[in-house]
């Protein structure tokens, strides 16, 4: 006798099945008990992680933009402008320079980001401009500019 | 992917032994070129060997080069380096100049970077000429040798404006102002 629709109603998950839960395995890891060693405990933690990563990508961006922020503010207070007036200063003066290497500068080059914010102060006086902040004075020491030479390089025409 | 996870870990950007600051030592040790005479796929693979391959081997004598013409099998070029890193790569219908570039990138690898996940693209042991910014960059030095409590350095000068000096402050502005619009 040959049974032939008894081996029809035996079921066979897929092969696949190892390697799926695998992908989801590697991902979890460094995670403590059975969210690490347990599939349908995993899968959700591993889900929500993966979320959270995605959320990050833009909230870690603005995370840097206000650190820098703040770096910079810090330095600018000792030189006596404010943030606001050095961009402008920096922006009227054709020096395109961005937050990170701002403060990249104030961190590691003190003496150049004191050559920054004179070169900002000089140009918005020329300039005019008053700024309204209260800076808090007197701190910041100001530098001769007198052989500088700096109101011919700031007049001079930037392609 | 996660910053924690164990199998793509953190890395900071690292030449090994320290090549290139001293002396260089190519990391590449063997590639070897794997084509088919005449499949289409392998039409960059062939052209790269006509025209690019000599060049290469005799520009970089310490990598030991190899041809493997295989009938019906796609173009791949596979890279050993010094670390026991092995690369395999496919380029199934790229152009010759694209394999050029490619053969470049093996070149001056120096293994393989897919445990590693680069945390920033520079790295220095120097990253101050001027001297990192503390606490007494723009202090005043007669600070080293002042007896404290001092006057001067313990006076109470940082203080907010006064009404009088906001009140200049706005007619200065409102007169920038008008002669601004006057202009």
């Amino acid at each position: 006798m040959v049974f032939l629709s008894v081996i029809n109603w035996a079921r066979c998950r897929g092969p696949d099945e190892f390697w799926r839960k695998r992908r989801i395995f590697r991902l979890a890891a460094h995670y403590i008990g059975r969210r690490r060693n347990c599939y349908s405990i995993a899968v959700r933690n591993v889900h929500r992680a993966l979320v959270y990563a995605t959320k990050a990508r833009k909230l870690k961006k603005e995370d840097m933009k206000s650190l820098w922020d703040v770096r910079i503010t810090a330095a600018c207070e000792q030189h006596n402008i404010t943030l606001f007036s050095l961009r402008e200063g920096l922006d009227r003066a054709n020096i395109m320079l961005d937050r990170k290497s701002l403060s990249d500068l104030a961190s590691w080059e003190p003496k150049t980001f004191e050559a920054l914010a004179a070169v900002a102060k000089y140009k918005l006086e020329t300039d005019r401009f008053i700024d309204g902040q209260d800076k808090c004075h007197p701190t910041g020491i100001n530098l001769n500019l007198k052989d500088v030479m700096l109101e011919a390089w700031l007049n001079e025409k930037k392609k | 992917m996660s910053a924690n996870n164990l199998f793509l870990r953190s890395a900071f950007v690292r030449a090994p032994l320290k090549n290139g600051v001293g002396r260089y030592v190519c990391q590449l040790q063997r590639i070897v070129f794997k084509f088919c005479k005449s499949n289409g796929a392998s039409r960059g693979m062939r052209d790269f060997i006509e025209q690019d391959l000599v060049d290469f081997s005799k520009d970089n004598p310490g990598v030991v080069v190899y041809l493997k013409p295989r009938r019906h099998r796609g173009p791949v070029i596979v890279g050993e380096y010094l670390n026991g890193d092995r690369l395999w790569m496919s380029v199934h219908n790229k152009t010759h100049e694209e394999i050029v570039k490619w053969v470049e990138l093996f070149r001056t690898q120096q293994g393989n970077n897919w445990n590693s996940r680069l945390r920033k693209y520079q790295y220095t042991n120097h990253p101050s000429v001027q001297g990192p910014w503390t606490p007494f960059a723009f202090k005043d030095p007669e600070l080293n040798t002042a007896e404290l409590p001092d006057v001067r350095f313990g006076s109470n000068n940082r203080l907010p404006a006064t009404a009088t000096e906001q009140l200049r402050l706005m007619f200065e502005k409102q007169k920038l102002d008008e002669l601004k619009t006057a202009e």
